[in-house]
């Protein structure tokens, strides 16, 4: 069983703290929920949704459909309306959010004292919070007669707080950045973390992404453990001195959130664009590695692999994700594996951004110059040597399958999705670089690569990594600024298997 | 040992022999530990000559790689080396900054009023009129003072030396015991490319001067716009105020 729940108004209408409210209830009646969020590039007005979709198996996408709409303004009935069927449930009229809430709650027949709860816990206009959920429960009859199952104590986070949260377990010293959309999510976290004193790192903002990745650099040349994040324009200010961690061998943690570009792109919307900067921006040649989850569990991962690996081999990790996977919400039964984060073992040193000499001074000698860069390729062999130890990438679906779906970053929950009703294997890489040989898995069969994007990075980085041709019209690619949904996967699949 | 074994390759008779020379001669007098961090262009080879920790760094970012150290370690002493296109070019965004946050470290630029390393093309302090393989028809437009700049950025320590041993180890002794950013620029003439023609002689040490009068540190400012060949040009401290030090704050 699937449901889908569309909340929609205009900005500061709340959307969010309604869905907020309505995923928590069904997670504790044992449901899995995830919703996507869909907002403009203003502050009050517009259309902003939410499209949540629960259900009693695991569940990390949206597919077509409406089955609950819930329009806090007339535009949003406007807007949705073509996407609802007749069984299709609409709350409309002129209510407020908390109305909603209470009225949502007995279609679905769930415990009203949940709801009160939740109210409490919010803290802020409790008295008329719970009168207008009151009335919004009493004019609605249950429609939905949803089962209480087992509480399956579900976490429920976006990308942002688990990136966050794994920051502050592998030891975080000092974040830095400058806010750019969907990267901020970051920077509230870790700033709010500060202040309920979850923890003794400090999240210090700088005048721009240029002062802040040198800043960076400043204190991690110190030994503490740092951490920097930005969106594509942020990371494109920030090149220079990634090159910098290059020759230097300083260590340093990169979130790159994309959005789609070029320029200011469509800024509040989602998009997979930007690999390649992450595995070749910078100038000259050094090593680095480039990290790619697919859902909150696996940023989690993901983010302390790239504080164990940056620290360890002094060398810039940079943790890709997206606005899909930093602003979606997914419901988890796992509990992320963190790989445990020893202390620093850069100290403060003679650095130097020239090729420098055995005395830390710039130097022009062809013999120190070969020998530098013959460390840092050592270093990248090191390097690939150790990940293979790690999981670099995961395989789902049917095992002996014909069909390889091969996917990167936050296109993964509309793929597992899609899994059941099409016959393939899927294969997630999260380490783009070093790049894991899946060659094997790949051998005679019919390979088919996502991407949300319009010129395939993934299949250029298949190509040149294991000498494989993806053909044309096996890549499926979606480039307006919008996350797939399963059902996108599985009529583009079975067009092509 | 204060020196690195790294020979100078700054011309015979550089001005920058004499900031170096001061730099020791300040050094020799401390007990703390102190990094040093420096940008891009000559004055640059500090880094190589002067045995310390630190990172010679990329052009122009000299100030957020220091500030990123205090922050990490507040009790380390830091004093960054830039150059004039370092600090009023390619960085000036963060100079502004520094003067804001006012991180505690000592920041010295060696304003030659040229890029000498590159072979002489004009930065943003180098006068009209001056004439280089890039600027056929000379420089056009004014130069910034670096003085008054500081003065309304908020700066609490703004000093301006010339580049001689003396001054440039008095100087330093005094902004190390400042709380907060010290701001120092030094007259230095670039001997190939931006010589000085009469501008040493007609400088004098600041006297019976409330250096926390804004208004009158401003007068001071104004008195050498480092274009034309009048006036005096004053040197020392023209402002110091306590102000709360940003990795304090934080």
């Amino acid at each position: 069983m699937r449901y889908n729940v569309l909340i929609g108004g205009q900005a500061g209408q709340g959307p969010n703290i309604l869905s907020d409210l309505i995923a928590k209830a069904l997670i504790s009646n044992g449901y899995y929920v995830f919703y996507s969020r869909d907002y403009q590039s203003l502050i009050r007005g517009g259309h902003n949704f939410n499209f949540l979709s629960f259900s009693d198996s695991p569940i990390a996408s949206n597919s077509k459909g409406i089955d609950l709409l819930i329009a806090l303004d007339e535009n949003t009935i406007n807007l949705h309306k073509k996407n609802c069927n007749k069984k299709s449930i609409i709350l409309d009229g002129n209510h407020p959010n908390m109305y909603h809430a209470g009225a949502i709650f007995k279609i679905l027949n769930m415990d009203f004292k949940i709801l009160d709860n939740e109210l409490k816990e919010l803290k802020r206009r409790y008295n008329e919070n719970i009168k207008e959920a009151t009335e919004g429960y009493k004019s609605q009859k249950t429609k939905i007669n949803l089962k209480q199952l087992k509480n399956k104590n579900l976490s429920f986070m976006n990308g942002s707080q688990a990136i966050s949260q794994a920051a502050i377990n592998s030891g975080l010293d000092f974040y830095y950045a400058y806010p750019m959309t969907p990267a901020t999510g970051v920077l509230t976290e870790l700033a709010q973390a500060m202040k309920n004193k979850k923890s003794t790192h400090k999240t210090i903002q700088m005048e721009n992404e240029i002062a802040v990745i040198n800043t960076a650099i400043g204190s991690s040349m110190i030994g503490k453990k740092v951490m920097v994040g930005t969106s594509g324009g942020g990371f494109d200010l920030m090149t220079e001195a990634l090159s910098l961690t290059g020759v230097a061998g300083i260590p340093l943690v990169i979130y790159l959130s994309q959005r789609p570009g070029p320029g200011t792109g469509v800024p509040t919307y989602t998009a997979q664009g930007d690999m390649n900067i992450a595995l070749k921006a910078g100038h000259g040649e050094f090593p680095r590695i480039v990290l790619a989850p697919g859902d909150p569990d696996e940023a989690m991962t993901l983010t302390s692999e790239a504080f164990y690996f940056s620290q360890k081999y002094r060398i810039p990790a940079i943790i890709i994700g997206d606005k899909h996977l930093a602003e979606s919400k997914y419901s988890s039964d796992k509990s992320p594996i963190l790989i445990e984060s020893k202390n620093s073992i850069t100290k403060l040193e003679r650095f130097n951004s020239y090729e420098k000499d055995k005395e830390g001074s710039a130097t022009d000698e062809p013999e120190i110059i070969i020998q530098k860069i013959k460390e840092r390729l050592q270093k990248k062999q090191e390097l690939k040597k150790e990940t293979k130890k790690f999981e670099t990438y995961n395989i789902y679906g049917t095992k002996n399958s014909k069909n390889v779906i091969i996917a990167w970053g936050s296109t993964k929950g509309a793929i597992i999705d899609a899994l059941p009703d099409i016959d393939a294997k899927f294969i997630q890489i999260m380490y783009l670089e070093p790049f894991p040989d899946i060659s094997k898995e790949l051998k005679n069969k019919n390979i088919i690569v996502i991407e949300n994007n319009a010129t395939s990075p993934l299949s250029d980085l298949i190509s040149e990594q294991l000498q494989m041709k993806i053909d044309n019209k096996n890549k499926i690619l979606k480039y307006d600024s919008r996350e797939f949904s399963s059902d996108d996967i599985v009529n583009e699949v079975k067009k092509r298997t | 040992m204060i020196r690195t074994k790294t020979k100078p390759t700054w011309c015979p008779g550089c001005f920058n022999f004499q900031i170096l020379a001061g730099v020791e001669q300040y050094l020799k007098r401390q007990k703390e530990q102190h990094a040093i961090v420096t940008g891009i262009g000559c004055h640059a080879k500090m880094f190589d000559y002067i045995n310390l920790p630190g990172l010679n760094t990329l052009h122009g970012r000299v100030i957020p790689t220091c500030i990123g150290m205090k922050i990490a370690d507040p009790k380390l002493n830091v004093i960054g080396f830039s150059g004039d296109g370092d600090a009023y070019a390619e960085g000036i965004s963060h100079l502004i900054h520094a003067a804001r946050y006012n991180s505690n470290f000592t920041y010295l630029v060696h304003d030659n009023q040229v890029f000498a390393l590159t072979v002489s093309q004009p930065t943003p302090t180098t006068e009209p009129g001056f004439i280089d393989k890039t600027t056929p028809f000379g420089v056009k437009t004014p130069p910034i003072n670096p003085i008054k700049l500081m003065l309304s950025a908020g700066c609490s320590f703004v000093a301006r030396v010339y580049a001689d041993v003396k001054q440039i180890s008095n100087i330093l002794e005094k902004a190390k015991k400042h709380k907060g950013f010290s701001f120092i620029e030094v007259i230095q003439p670039c001997i190939i490319f931006h010589p000085d023609i009469g501008v040493k002689e007609r400088t004098y040490m600041i006297k019976n001067h409330d250096t926390s009068n804004l208004s009158a540190a401003m007068k001071l400012a104004e008195e050498f716009n480092y274009t034309d060949g009048k006036g005096k040009i004053p040197l020392g401290i023209f402002y110091q105020i306590k102000k709360p030090v940003f990795e304090e704050l934080l």
